[in-house]
């Protein structure tokens, strides 16, 4: 075993711990259920839809307006082609101001861009400040969950984790008491930052304006206070007009966490009296996505984590099995793009049940392209072990109904009389612990149809 | 080329096929158009209570508190009332107007003080006329300042819930968040 089941096997043997994952995950699911109930939910997702199809049928133009406008408010516009080049650019700024500590609020690009680790490296520090992505960077963790980054923490462990880095009273394992240590901690840093790096939920073209969510208020702090606020953002994020925005803010919360909105939602066009706005356009391999029309959709993602909520081997597994900086089924299909060698296995971590397609609020066919991605990989000859040698096997046998029926007959007879132990055996990919093979039934369905006499 | 030069080339290279904006695609769908303002399945949902009164529960689930000021009442004593020893360290704001489906209420950087006092206030009161109130986010968005500089819709106070989803109030923003409707 190697990729995705190696990590996820290495997930699952603190059964009482994985357990209790899914759940949490399970909770932010039925939460995202409560909160969708509205009349309109499905003419929202399909506006959700075509507002991004449309957005990135004409990117090109609205990247220009959103940028003709911005500049003309005093907003600074740079364009980056990878992740490099956003890095240094984040970096020239900074150094031409002489800033040496920045606040950053959640953006999964420059998690992407490996922003953090770039700059540290230049003698900057960097502190994350919304409060999970602070845990898991205390922790020298990346985040395991888009929306939640510390959804794997336990409170004890925040609790230790506090009290070794914040001072906290040893013990203290109190929510409230830990969020109030954390206010102040990252209070300080968002105050006394010298800039402010935020992401970018969404850029409107029709106002030149930029929106960030959040609701710790983290984001606000951090581009209000300091000399200069620095937006990082794919050049997907670009949406064509107000009214856009107003589906897709409908859309939003209500799916990552099931509330109607965030708490603070900011729209930003222009810098305020005697401070600096930048905002940073990123490409890191989205053109690429845009040209390969198969793929092209999962552009469309707002990144509100409900097919990571959904997802019964996410839940199963945890964000770190993943091994991508976007994780679930959306990672899944975005992280063979960067590297299918490095990927090839997160395709086939997935049961193809679709609910992750179901809960997307923009409805990408998270499905349809994991199996593309799955034929790519065999295409590629990156099919995880065993499965090359199986699948043809199989597609020979389940595609004939005379072959398939004297196999299942052949199965039945065999499965009595060849032990379990056998039959688990390490050759068998399909058995590994957790995971035995069912006992096949006695009849089959058309042979109990036969039987009962009602068909063929 | 230049990085921008380069992007742009690569994004028409591509040759995306044109696809409409979201609202016609609307129109020519077979599901109800929820896009015509104001919206019918919401205003359905609140046929029975007053605009108000649905933005008042909303506003109270997500951990807000609104009041409407009487005409019979000055707004001074009504905010000594509710904040109490609080108004010391509370910051008072107007803003635009609400919003009924997610108790959010619109506040742009045109008239607060500095930006980020709304998120440093302890204690955080918007003041927003009576009538001025929308039942969704597609009238909602429509109503925001064409020359904005900056501006917000805030819905109830600052929260967390990244400890083990345990839901905390005045994670780095305001403890308490209240909306006063103001008569006139």
């Amino acid at each position: 075993m190697s990729g995705h089941p190696a990590a996820a096997a290495g997930f699952l043997i603190d059964a009482e711990r994985a357990a209790w994952h899914d759940q949490s995950l399970w909770f932010m699911r039925q939460k995202r259920d409560a909160g969708s109930a509205i009349p309109e939910w499905e003419s929202l997702r399909l506006a959700g839809q075509a507002l991004k199809t449309h957005a990135m049928s004409r990117l090109a133009d609205l990247l220009e307006e959103f940028e003709r406008r911005a500049t003309a408010n005093g907003v600074q516009v740079h364009w980056a082609r990878d992740a490099q080049a956003h890095n240094e650019i984040v970096l020239g700024i900074l150094r031409s101001a002489g800033v040496t500590r920045v606040s950053k609020s959640k953006s999964m690009l420059t998690e992407e861009c490996g922003l953090n680790p770039f700059l540290e490296a230049q003698g900057i520090e960097v502190v994350d400040t919304d409060l999970g992505e602070r845990i898991v960077q205390l922790a020298k963790e990346p985040p395991s969950h888009i929306v939640i980054p510390a959804i794997h923490w336990k409170r004890e462990e925040i609790g230790e984790l506090f009290h070794r880095t914040m001072g906290t009273p040893a013990g203290e394992t109190s929510p409230d008491a830990l969020a109030a240590a954390a206010r102040v901690h990252l209070r300080d840093a968002l105050l006394n930052a010298g800039a402010g790096i935020t992401g970018a939920n969404a850029l409107v073209a029709e106002t030149g304006g930029v929106v960030v969510c959040t609701n710790e208020g983290n984001a606000d702090l951090g581009m209000h206070s300091p000399p200069i606020h620095i937006a990082c953002a794919g050049i997907e994020k670009m949406i064509a007009t107000r009214d856009d925005l107003g589906v897709l803010l409908r859309l939003l919360a209500r799916s990552g966490t099931g509330q109607p909105v965030t708490a603070y939602t900011t729209h930003v066009t222009t810098p305020r009296a005697g401070s600096a706005m930048h905002v940073v356009l990123v490409d890191n391999g989205r053109t690429k996505r845009l040209a390969d029309a198969t793929m092209r959709s999962a552009l469309h993602c707002i990144r509100c984590g409900a097919c990571l909520n959904t997802c019964p081997v996410y839940r199963r597994s945890g964000g770190y099995s993943y091994g991508h900086v976007i994780q679930g089924p959306i990672g899944a299909i975005l992280a063979p793009a960067v590297d299918l060698d490095r990927h090839h296995t997160l395709p086939f971590a997935s049961t193809l049940c679709g609910s992750c397609g179901d809960v997307c609020p923009v409805r990408i066919d998270i499905p349809a392209q994991l199996l593309a991605w799955r034929a790519r990989s065999a295409a590629a000859g990156r099919l995880p072990r065993g499965y090359a040698s199986i699948f043809p096997l199989l597609g020979r046998v389940l595609s004939k109904l005379d072959r398939y029926e004297f196999a299942a007959r052949m199965a039945r007879r065999f499965q009595k009389v060849i032990p379990a132990s056998w039959l688990s055996g390490r050759w068998n990919p399909w058995t590994r612990p957790g995971r035995a093979l069912p006992v096949i039934a006695d009849e089959s369905f058309r042979e109990w149809a036969r039987r009962a006499g009602r068909g063929s | 080329m230049s990085d921008r030069d380069i992007i742009l080339a690569a994004i028409r290279a591509a040759r995306v096929p044109a696809a409409p904006p979201a609202s016609a695609a609307f129109a020519t769908s077979a599901a109800p158009a929820p896009l015509a303002s104001p919206s019918p399945a919401f205003t359905t949902r609140t046929d029975d209570e007053a605009l108000h009164g649905a933005f008042l529960r909303v506003l109270a689930e997500v951990g807000g508190r609104g009041v409407i000021c009487q005409a019979t009442q000055s707004l001074d004593e009504l905010l000594a009332a509710e904040l109490g020893v609080d108004k010391e360290s509370a910051v008072i704001v107007r803003g635009r107007f609400a919003v009924v489906e997610n108790g959010a209420v619109y506040v742009d950087a045109a008239d607060i003080g500095a930006r980020n006092s709304i998120v440093l206030a302890e204690h955080l009161v918007v003041v927003v006329p009576y009538a001025a109130i929308v039942p969704t986010m597609h009238e909602a968005v429509r109503l925001m300042p064409v020359d904005s500089k900056c501006g917000w819709f805030l819905s109830g106070p600052s929260k967390t819930a990244d400890i083990e989803q345990s839901l905390v109030f005045g994670a780095q923003g305001s403890r308490t968040h209240r909306v006063i409707f103001e008569m006139g």
